[in-house]
């Protein structure tokens, strides 16, 4: 990965820690390991409505099926980088 | 993960209804005493939550039109209509409905839950887009995810936020499918289908408009939510089921483009399953007709919509949405929810619990729905179980605003 590549990774990172910070983490420390669900404990509602705001923040579109395979916050950094990168 | 662990998962959810007395599974209506009465528990029991809307299940004339295909056609079809062919009753239920819609093609299919899975599956492939409205019924969200297309949710009746998602699809927004329900069921609200319509037009995009809760119920002749916006010449596809106000069971697509003829030989769940029995047909058939030619339903129905909604409004109940058929009580509480539907179920009315994750925005609700069928004595009855329930309820005050 280039410096430009990991600068925008750690960049997408800590918005995506702002976010998930206003959900209900049920005093989870928010790292890259942490999982949405078995650790945040988000259910079906909490998840569409993070999927907006990330979709606000960044300014793209997430499809939902892609979803499934996210479990991690790390595994949603590296979703949102790669829509990034289609969008430019 | 194993199926042990799969039925240890479900066993936790039934487990938890049944500790809070809310499981909706649990009811059995014992014996069927009309389209608004059944004895529950051996107790008689006003039906203010099976979408018979216009009440028509018990009607003679479709009893009679039923019985005589069941005597003429046989008890089933026993094959899928593209393996084992159609009988002359499903080409001509197709034609009334492309009729009715004034459009040239129509489709029928076993179950309303079939059609919205049959039309997505047979328009969508993998890589295509599809954006749907986040209050989406199960259906719509399943047909998508078998299609393999990419789906997107947009904030629920919101065309401001459709206009954001199609606009950052770029390109591939032209030839997208968008996709939004008519009546919602949950909450009874409707989609403003004008001006979602206006802005699937604005990216080139197809609009499909589910009307499952609304046929027979809006517009000048019954044809949903479409119609009464004015725009139902201009919606691409449309489906819908039978087993709402048609009283029978079935679901439906029609639309302005020809070739939706052409998705019998490319929709799994239209070619491999059996066609509805005859007697489904024949039932839907009548009550598509006597949707056609009793306007008088429709009055019926929203006069008994304006009765339940003014008088639970009048008790200080908080509501869903503006009236429609489906009057959703909000509640804050799951316990308070199964508390006050148990109450009702024992001064003998039955309508609907939901509780996330069933329900659309984490609400709890106790969930009516209206139909032609009831008498003004009945909704009464109705809303005094609901008063009385209040009343006794531990939690008095917690659901009413004032």
């Amino acid at each position: 990965m280039s410096t430009e590549a990991r600068d925008q990774y750690q960049e997408i990172l800590q918005g995506l820690y702002t976010l998930l910070a206003r959900f209900p983490t049920g005093n989870v420390e928010l790292k890259e390991q942490t999982d949405l669900v078995a650790d945040m404990g988000l259910d079906s509602i909490n998840v569409m409505e993070l999927l907006q705001e990330i979709e606000d923040r960044f300014d793209i579109i997430v499809p939902l099926n892609v979803m499934s395979d996210i479990r991690t916050v790390q595994d949603l950094a590296i979703q949102v980088q790669r829509l990034l990168g289609e969008n430019s | 993960m194993s199926i042990s662990k799969r039925f240890a998962e479900l066993e936790h959810i039934r487990s938890a209804l049944n500790e809070a007395d809310a499981d909706p599974g649990r009811i059995v209506m014992e014996r069927m005493l009309s389209a608004t009465e059944a004895e529950i528990a051996g107790r008689r029991t006003i039906l203010a939550g099976t979408n018979n809307y216009l009440g028509l299940t018990f009607e003679p004339g479709i009893l009679e039109a039923s019985h005589q295909a069941l005597r003429e056609q046989g008890s089933g079809t026993t094959g899928s209509r593209m393996a084992n062919g159609s009988f002359a009753s499903h080409v001509a239920l197709e034609r009334s409905f492309a009729e009715f819609y004034e459009v040239p093609a129509a489709m029928i299919f076993s179950t309303g839950y079939q059609a919205n899975l049959g039309i997505l599956t047979g328009l969508l492939r993998a890589g295509d887009k599809v954006v749907i409205d986040a209050h989406s019924h199960a259906s719509i969200y399943d047909g998508c995810r078998l299609s393999g297309a990419d789906f997107f949710p947009f904030r629920h009746n919101d065309p401001e936020d459709l206009r954001k998602r199609l606009r950052r699809l770029g390109d591939d927004a032209r030839g997208a499918l968008v996709v939004t329900e008519g009546l919602y069921s949950m909450l009874g609200d409707i989609a403003p289908l004008a001006e979602l319509l206006e802005v699937t037009e604005e990216f080139g995009a197809y609009l499909m408009v589910d009307e499952a809760h609304s046929l027979g119920v809006y517009g000048e002749q019954g044809r949903g939510v479409a119609e009464a916006a004015g725009i139902l010449d201009r919606v691409d596809f449309i489906t819908g089921t039978f087993s709402k106000s048609l009283g029978s069971m079935g679901g439906f697509c029609v639309s302005r483009h020809e070739q939706l003829n052409l998705l019998r030989y490319g929709s799994r769940p239209y070619i491999f399953t059996a066609s509805s029995s005859p007697a489904n047909i024949a039932a839907a058939h009548w009550a598509l007709d006597h949707v056609r030619s009793h306007p008088e339903l429709r009055e019926k129905l929203w006069s008994n919509v304006a009765q339940l909604y003014s008088g639970l409004k009048d008790l200080g109940f908080r509501l869903g949405s503006a009236p429609s058929p489906v009057v959703a009580v909000r509640v804050d509480s799951h316990d308070e929810a199964a508390r006050i539907w148990n109450e009702l179920l024992a001064s003998g009315v039955y309508v609907n619990l939901v509780v996330p994750p069933a329900s659309p925005d984490g609400a709890s609700l106790l969930r009516c729905s209206v139909s032609a069928g009831h008498s003004p004595e009945q909704i009464e009855t109705i809303v005094a179980a609901f008063g009385e329930a209040i009343s006794r309820t531990a939690f008095a005050g917690a659901c009413c605003s004032g």
